[in-house]
């Protein structure tokens, strides 16, 4: 089962924008009530199996701009945004956080999120779960992970195997998981319900005529103009493009204004015996300072280990050839900061900043310095924490010395969570949508993707997305959408 | 807003780093190096790469200058973000590239039976 190219003309009761973990559960839950739904997607749609994760080629096909991409600031922040069928599910780790209760009551508390029973939504990220086949690896884990937990538990700090969206054949290694992502389990739930999914079809702005959106004006992949009419829009497209579409729209409110993020430093340690996993993330999390720091592991093939020595290459550069013995690890931040999403007249893409606090540079100094502590405790014989003019760091009294040198506007900060642009809650002065989604002074558009997030959750923020996107679209159905 | 192609632009530059960095590395890596690392930038979005365009325009015209390789190397250690930022980009596209696609690649650039020999 998969999409069919966009055309120039078509039309859908419901237009859905954007194909990852909120626009593909919308889908299913409005296609199995009996709308006609159409999602859209500018991306292609790609076969799992048909690309190495975490590879340059992967970036190339399912990655918005090969994943090069940046937050401006002091420093700039790297960030990735899927773009492809079943958007950043396709592309992630796989690791599943359900929304703390905390964040959660304090979101419908602070935002005025009306009918919102935290209880509720933690039934319907249960269900996710089911779906979405969400558990532990089968068997032992793998040595970058068991670096995690080895260096953790020496030091005493919490820590645990976060569960995946995978399922795993029978007898294979924990590292040989199936992604049980977008294309894999609620995009074909809502084909099978009668969804119409395009691939190849950007929506360049929304139109409205009598104070409703009527029509989307979009690009095909060959560059052809089209358009879309609908009755109901869904803007799924992930919190940097949901808010530029709307921007472009000339939806004014507070859109754009508030993005969130989990900024990241990195490092990469050097062990005894061979460690690396080219193709695969490390299980385990370390959350004894969480939510305002935690650790994990990233990607570590070749390129990315060379990547991470790069800030200091002239003293690290040796380290590259022993790159079978090196894992890259992060430390995350519940950061203070907030960043904007511009649309500029003309420009495609919008202009993405964000701006640390003090606060937040000192986490990321002191977590960076947890963090190589945890890989000495581990075992490993060096680190390269990845900032310029970092030292290679092998014992206890060098963490001192690198934490001291450490600046955040010398460091390569990046991050892959990113939401709140269109914080929903009912105060129109802080929130770009009301309680389920709606975009305020809007009758028919809706969001329903991490933009609604009204703050960064402080865990991986998809099973959050995915639990809200299905309340809110049950609500639409609920209150009538498919008689509008 | 018109795109640029950036292979012009990089190109001097991205080999100069290149072989500052990795000075053993084969020319035709070093090509195919750089060649990935234009096809990235334009593929960039819009304002980043109308960004990257002005700084690669900027270092080509310095390099086209006598002594313009110094006075490069002595602008990308000044703490200016946006201009630093620029060799970061060509370099961590470029060593992603070389080792994803080489990677027993030495610290300076040589290739296994170079290496040897």
């Amino acid at each position: 089962m998969t999409a069919q190219p966009a055309t120039a003309s078509m039309h859908a009761d419901v237009l859905i924008i954007g194909s990852g973990a909120g626009g593909a559960t919308t889908a299913t839950v409005l296609a199995e009530a009996g709308l006609d739904v159409l999602v859209v997607e500018e991306g292609d749609w790609v076969e799992q199996g048909s690309v190495v994760p975490f590879s340059l080629d992967q970036m190339d096909r399912q990655y918005r701009a090969g994943g090069v991409t940046v937050a401006l600031g002091l420093p700039s922040i790297a960030y990735t945004e899927g773009r492809c069928a079943g958007g950043g599910t396709e592309v992630n780790s796989g690791l599943y956080w359900r929304p703390p209760g905390d964040v959660l009551e304090r979101w419908r508390d602070q935002f005025r999120i009306h009918d919102f029973d935290p209880h509720d939504l933690l039934a319907i990220a249960a269900e996710v779960e089911q779906e979405i086949s969400v558990g532990p690896v089968p068997g032992p884990y793998s040595e970058p992970s068991e670096v995690l937990r080895r260096g953790a538990d020496a030091l005493g700090w919490r820590n645990g195997e976060i569960p995946r969206w995978m399922t795993y054949p029978k007898g294979a290694p924990a590292t040989a998981g199936q992604r049980q992502s977008m294309t894999r389990t609620y995009l074909p739930r809502a084909m099978r319900a009668g969804a119409r999914i395009a691939t190849g079809c950007r929506v360049d702005r929304l139109e409205a005529q009598g104070g409703k959106a009527v029509r989307a004006v979009t690009t095909l992949a060959d560059g052809s103009p089209g358009t879309i009419t609908f009755r109901h829009v869904f803007v799924c497209g992930g919190a940097i493009q949901s808010p530029a579409l709307l921007q472009r729209s000339g939806i004014r409110g507070h859109i754009g204004r508030s993005l969130a993020v989990h900024p990241t430093v990195k490092l990469a340690a050097r062990f005894p015996d061979p460690i690396n996993v080219p193709d695969d993330v490390p299980v385990h999390q370390v959350k004894e300072f969480a939510p305002h720091l935690s650790f994990g592991g990233s990607a570590s093939n070749p390129g990315l280990v060379a990547l991470n020595l790069l800030d200091q290459w002239p003293t690290f550069k040796q380290a590259v050839t022993d790159w079978q013995h090196i894992s890259v690890y992060y430390a995350a931040i519940t950061s203070e900061g907030r960043g904007r999403v511009f649309s500029v007249p003309r420009l495609r893409d919008p202009i993405v900043t964000y701006g640390l606090t003090g606060r937040d540079r000192e986490l990321l100094r002191s977590g960076l310095g947890r963090l190589t502590l945890l890989m000495l405790e581990a075992g490993a014989l060096e680190v390269f924490p990845s900032f310029k003019g970092a030292p290679i760091v092998r014992n206890r009294k060098d963490v001192a010395t690198m934490q001291r040198s450490f600046a955040a506007t010398k460091a390569s900060v990046m991050t892959v969570h990113l939401c709140s642009t269109v914080p929903m809650g009912e105060d129109p002065a802080r929130c770009g949508a009301d309680s389920f989604g709606r975009v305020h002074g809007q009758s028919n558009v809706y969001v329903n993707d991490a933009s609604l997030l009204p703050t960064a959750p402080g865990v991986n923020p998809q099973a959050s997305v995915m639990a809200f996107a299905i309340r809110n679209a049950r609500h639409f159905v609920a209150s009538g959408g498919k008689r509008a | 807003m018109r795109q640029v192609p950036a292979l012009p632009v990089v190109a001097s530059f991205a080999e100069r780093l290149l072989a500052l960095d990795l000075p053993d590395l084969p020319t035709g890596h070093r090509r195919e190096a750089v060649e990935f690392v234009a096809r990235r930038v334009d593929g960039l979005p819009s304002f980043t790469s109308f960004g990257v365009i002005v700084l690669g325009s900027v270092f080509r015209t310095l390099l086209a200058l006598p002594g313009g390789w110094t006075a490069a190397r002595i602008v990308m250690r000044l703490p200016l973000p946006l201009v630093a930022e620029y060799p970061r980009l060509i370099r961590s596209l470029s060593f992603a590239y070389i080792w994803e696609h080489w990677p027993h690649t030495s610290p300076t650039g040589a290739q296994p039976a170079e290496a040897a020999a």
